[in-house]
Parts: C-alpha cells; sequence; structure tokens
C-alpha cells in the first residue's frame, strides 16, 4: 500500500474531519503556557511556535486535579457516587516522540497491580498523533533515551515533516484504521520517502546533548549511602517541584477531601517528591532532609522504575532543565555519579 | 494473595470505599484506640477476606483517608479491627466518632506474613508500643493453629506501662502456656513487675536461639533499626527476620509515588518484607 501524505495548509481540514469522532487536542498557548488543549476547529498556527508543550500530555490523561468520586451524607449514612468512567475518544494532535514514550512508561504504573480506572479510561480511548521535531531544544537528549525526535514507536500515527507536506506514517492498528478512514489524504509521490528519511537524519543530528546511561542502575544503588555526593547534588535545588510536576513521566498524585455542609468530593492532584509533606506523617518523616528528596527523584527515574519495569524513567524532553529555576541539570547529574559498582560487594 | 480481590472493590472502581459502621471502640491508652467495625453491606460482610498482615485505607469522608493495618485475626472474623494513635488528621477525625458512626473501608491490600515460611518454626515476635497492632493478628492466627507452629517467644514493651496497648491480649497470652510471654517498659514505674529496658535490650537477655525461628518485628522505627543488629548478634540471617513496615501512602495500591523505600512499595510489594528484602536501603530511607 502506498503511503499517503497531507499537505500543511490541509491539517485545520484534517483536523475538522478527525473533530467529528474525536475531542481533538492540540497544542494551544490559550492558557498562557503550552498545553496540549481542544482545538478551536480552526487555528493551525501552532505548526510555527511548537516546539514541545510546557505541560506535558499526561494532563490530558492524569489532569492536575481530578474528581475520583462525590458523597453526600444523608439520614441512611453515607452514599457514595463515582463519576462514570471517562471514555470520551480523545485524539493529541502533535504530541512529541519522547512525550509519547512517556505515555507508555506511564501506562506501565497504571496498568500494574490493580487498574487506575481514571486514567486508563481516557487512555485506551485515545488516539496518538505523533509530529517529528525540526528544531529540537539545546536541553533535549531524546536519542540517548531509547527514543529520537522522529521515533515513532509509541504512536499511533506519526507525521514526518517532509516541506510543504507531512508525510504519515501508520504505526497501530488503531492507527491504520483511522487513515483508512480518512478522506482527501494525498498519495506519497516517489521521492517523499527519501525526503523523510533526510529530514529524521537531519533531526537527529540536531539533538547535540549526549547522556551515557551505561549501568546507571548498579551506579545509583551504590551510591545510594553517599550522602556527601547526594548533597552536592541538592545543594541548589529550592524543592519547587516543577521538574517532576512537569514531568511526562512523573505520576505520584495526593488525595484529598473537601466537604461543605453534607456534600464533599474527593479529588486527586498532582504531588511532587519534593516537597517535604510528600512523605510526612504525624511522627516522622523519612525525607525530611532536602538530598533525600533529590535522591529519591533522581533514583525513581533512573533505579528504581529499571529495577521494576526494566526501562529508565526518563525520556530526554529535557522540560526539567529548560523549566527549572536554579538550573539544575539531570543529566549532569546522572553523568556525575560516582562509580562505587566495583567497591561494594 | 499479594493485591486486594477486585471482587472488593466498591462500584467496580478500586479508589471508591465500602461504608463501613463502627460497633466497638476500645481506649487502649491514653490516645491509642482499637475499633471494631463491620461492612454495612451484608454480602460483603460474609465474603470478605484478608491474611494477617494486610492493611486497609480507611476513610473519615470529609476529612480523608488513612492507612492502618487490620488488627484483628482472620480466625476469628466476626468483625474487623483496627488501632490507631490520634496522631494526625484522619485519626483525630476517628477520635471524634463514636459506637455506630459510618466509615470508609478499601481493601485489603499488600502482601501478608508468609505462613507457609512460619509453619513449624519457632517464632520471636519482637513488638513496640502500637507496633503490636499487626504482630497481634498474626499471634491470634497462630494460638488458634498452634500445633502448626513451634515454640512462640513474644518480647513487647512501651514506654511505660500506661503505653502498654492490648493489655487484655497481653494477659491472655501470659496465661498461655504454650507462649513465652515477656513484657517490659523502658524505665522503672511503681508497681511494675515485668522486665525494664528497652525491647532490642531485652531481646538480647531473652536471647531465642536463631535455629529453625524466624523472627517478626514490628514497632517505631528506632526500635526496627536496634532490633536487627541484636538479631544479627543472635545468629538469625536477613532471610528470617520479618518486619512489617508503616509509610505515608495515599492510594494504597502502588500508584500515588510515595511509600517506596528504594525500588519496593510498602503498599504493593509489602507491608511484610524480610530484612534481606529492605536491607540496602533501610538504613537510609527508614
Amino acid at each position: 500500500m502506498a503511503d499517503k501524505k497531507v499537505s500543511k495548509k490541509d491539517i485545520a481540514k484534517l483536523l475538522k474531519e478527525w473533530s467529528q469522532q474525536f475531542a481533538v487536542l492540540a497544542p494551544s498557548k490559550e492558557s498562557g503556557v503550552a498545553a496540549f488543549a481542544e482545538w478551536d476547529g480552526k487555528d493551525t498556527g501552532f505548526l510555527d511556535w511548537y516546539r514541545n508543550t510546557v505541560i506535558p500530555p499526561k494532563a490530558s490523561f492524569l489532569p492536575p486535579m481530578e474528581e475520583m468520586f462525590r458523597f453526600r451524607k444523608g439520614k441512611e449514612g453515607y452514599n457514595i457516587e463515582p463519576p462514570p468512567n471517562d471514555e470520551n475518544k480523545r485524539l493529541i494532535f502533535g504530541i512529541r516522540p519522547c512525550d509519547a514514550r512517556a505515555m507508555s512508561i506511564l501506562d506501565m504504573t497504571f496498568k500494574q497491580a490493580l487498574e487506575d480506572p481514571y486514567y486508563l479510561s481516557k487512555r485506551k480511548n485515545a488516539v496518538l498523533v505523533g509530529l517529528g521535531c525540526t528544531n529540537p531544544y539545546e536541553s533535549c537528549f531524546c536519542t540517548s533515551m531509547g527514543t529520537g525526535p522522529t521515533e515513532s514507536a509509541d504512536v499511533d500515527i506519526m507525521l514526518i515533516d517532509i516541506g510543504d507536506d507531512f508525510l504519515i506514517e501508520e504505526v497501530t492498528d488503531k492507527g491504520k484504521e483511522l487513515i483508512a478512514k480518512t478522506k482527501d489524504l494525498k498519495e506519497a509521490a516517489k521521492d517523499d520517502g527519501a525526503k523523510a528519511e533526510q529530514a529524521k537524519k537531519t533531526a537527529y543530528d540536531k539533538v547535540t546533548r549526549k547522556l551515557d546511561t551505561e549501568g546507571i542502575k548498579d551506579k545509583l544503588l551504590a551510591s545510594f549511602d553517599d550522602e556527601e555526593y547526594w548533597e552536592k547534588v541538592a545543594a541548589k535545588c529550592i524543592s519547587c517541584g516543577i521538574c517532576t510536576l512537569l514531568c511526562p513521566t512523573c505520576y505520584c498524585f495526593d488525595i484529598n477531601d473537601e466537604m461543605v455542609k453534607q456534600e464533599g468530593t474527593r479529588f486527586r492532584s498532582w504531588d511532587s517528591c519534593g516537597f517535604p509533606n510528600y512523605t510526612k506523617m504525624p511522627m516522622e518523616n523519612p525525607r525530611q532532609e532536602k538530598w533525600r528528596r533529590v535522591r529519591q527523584k533522581v533514583c525513581h527515574k533512573y533505579e528504581f522504575y529499571p529495577m521494576t519495569y526494566d526501562v529508565i524513567a526518563c525520556t530526554g524532553c529535557g522540560r526539567c532543565i529548560r523549566l527549572c529555576p536554579v538550573n539544575w541539570d539531570i543529566t549532569q547529574v546522572i553523568e556525575s555519579v560516582p562509580d562505587k559498582t566495583g567497591a561494594k560487594k | 494473595m499479594t493485591v486486594a480481590d477486585s471482587k472488593f472493590f466498591a462500584q467496580g472502581n478500586v479508589y471508591v470505599p465500602h461504608i463501613a459502621v463502627i460497633e466497638k471502640i476500645v481506649e487502649e491508652t491514653p490516645g491509642v484506640r482499637t475499633y471494631h467495625f463491620n461492612f454495612k453491606d451484608e454480602r460483603l460482610r460474609k465474603e470478605f477476606i484478608f491474611e494477617s498482615g494486610q492493611f486497609g485505607q480507611y476513610s473519615v469522608l470529609g476529612t480523608g483517608e488513612a492507612t492502618f493495618c487490620i488488627s484483628s485475626s482472620p480466625t476469628r472474623p466476626d468483625h474487623l479491627e483496627f488501632t490507631v494513635q490520634k496522631v494526625g488528621k484522619v485519626t483525630n477525625a476517628l477520635n471524634r466518632l463514636g459506637v455506630g458512626a459510618e466509615i470508609g473501608f478499601r481493601g485489603p491490600y499488600g502482601n501478608s506474613f508468609p505462613l507457609d515460611f512460619l509453619k513449624g518454626k519457632n517464632l520471636v515476635f519482637v513488638g513496640g508500643g502500637i507496633g503490636l497492632a499487626p504482630l497481634r493478628s498474626l499471634i491470634w492466627n497462630i494460638i488458634d493453629n498452634r500445633d502448626i507452629y513451634n515454640k512462640v517467644d513474644i518480647v513487647y514493651g512501651a514506654r511505660t506501662p500506661a503505653d502498654l496497648c492490648f493489655k487484655y491480649d497481653l494477659e491472655a497470652w501470659d496465661k498461655d502456656k504454650t507462649v513465652n510471654m515477656v513484657t517490659t517498659v523502658d524505665r522503672e514505674a511503681e508497681g511494675w513487675k515485668g522486665k525494664i529496658g528497652v525491647v532490642p535490650k531485652i531481646l538480647e537477655e531473652v536471647a531465642p536461639p536463631a535455629k529453625d525461628t524466624a523472627a517478626i518485628v514490628c514497632g517505631p522505627p528506632i526500635m526496627i533499626r536496634f532490633t536487627f543488629p541484636v538479631l544479627e548478634k543472635l545468629g538469625f540471617k536477613a532471610e528470617q527476620m520479618l518486619t512489617t513496615l508503616e509509610k505515608k501512602m495515599k492510594c494504597g495500591i502502588g500508584k500515588c509515588g510515595r511509600c517506596n523505600i528504594g525500588n519496593l512499595y510498602v503498599c504493593r510489594d509489602g507491608p511484610v518484607f524480610s530484612y534481606a528484602q529492605i536491607k540496602d536501603f533501610v538504613s537510609s530511607e527508614y
């Protein structure tokens, strides 16, 4: 079957068509920062300004704040009403490969043991349409983290910029079905494949930041008790939590209740291992000191997640580097972990 | 069983608690209470099962949710119990509730004490303060199946005689000829006839032989930290030392992130661990 392509000037038409059966989410600056938001039905200006969103696409599946259920206290006691599962069909248009990989990483946590109904009901009906990067940031290091600026492994459909058009790669069955049903796509020309290969190579070459993660899991394990090292790593951190809240693979959440008179809501909200209250119990706090919290953040991504799921929970999106107010840099940290693997049993 | 059985989900959603009713409240010490409760739903009351060591997420709706182990034994299933100290938001709200009040319960969560491993062994229980709560579930479980276990020693202590929890159980175990019950308090107190000294020190005096023995330890972190070296000195291997840990939890099912010790989530991989499993991290994370 011949490949399809879509002209850049026809993207609005394409999204309109997809809007018939999906809630289409596309990059938007409507809220003040770049984030995926319901597409407004016309604007494709993001094709010009969009490099990556500040708020990662996980927010469409694990919202910053989400109602879990409502309850009411009546004469017969409490009555609890969970909301119906949100099975809206979402189409995320323009997700970057790093963030798509992050979704695959998040899936592991929400699927394991007992399934999380809020996340998975949204996720299972979602279509991810990836958009290959042409202009990665200096802080990006995706090519060192098992993905890359045009990698299609974690999306359903991938679009590669070949000039006036996007060449369409149909990745999953879900993606193939959608493309088969989509009208008005153009047949790719003979040399479009070669153009896409060239575009990919150019994009890969633009990701200049590299990170060597060879043996990192064992190195971190051997250096876990190196307080001096962690103190040094944590020195400038101000515990603002941005690197975790806006990390596309971070999933930690808090659960709280609100109740007015006889009616209440239980909701969950993003939380961060960078906050001292995160692990605080009434009588003690195992991570009262900042260095313990920074260690947790680093080790969770590069040591504990690999121990559990055999994958590093970092995709090199670079947000934690770009958005850190004190220029804390995960790649510098990972590169400076002392190698004590030979010293410890 | 390592995770809750999905048939115990309320309304098909793992995060929705079942409504339960408080049937009895026992004042253990000033500030520590044991709540007896039962599910409102009759079917669940009959079908609910759990194992010693498992925990639940308890709600005071409108205030929030907190994590406590089930302190009663599955061998005595006519009601469930949990024991808490009034120290935080939820436990203070619980303290304001009376018999007949409704609470929320999700669970049972987490793994349990490995009965197959304990079978036929000598057992040494080492408990401090309210840390007896999870051990108590197992101790009654063992007493109710006494012939499949060997010798049982219980070393339990609290700061003062008034801080000893489950005094009615301590008395019963003291009278039980098949159990060696040693009770201690940190400092001398008027009228106190038991041992004097902190739990790890008394454990060293009792000196249970390590051969064919398992030690089950629960108490404040400081007690746990000082107990493991004593057991090591007595010849216990890391695999023979079990503990059950407590951490701040929100979800109880390995998703909200905060209860980890290294790569292990206390809610998902525990709360029962052997010292062998956690020794790489426990020194600096617990």
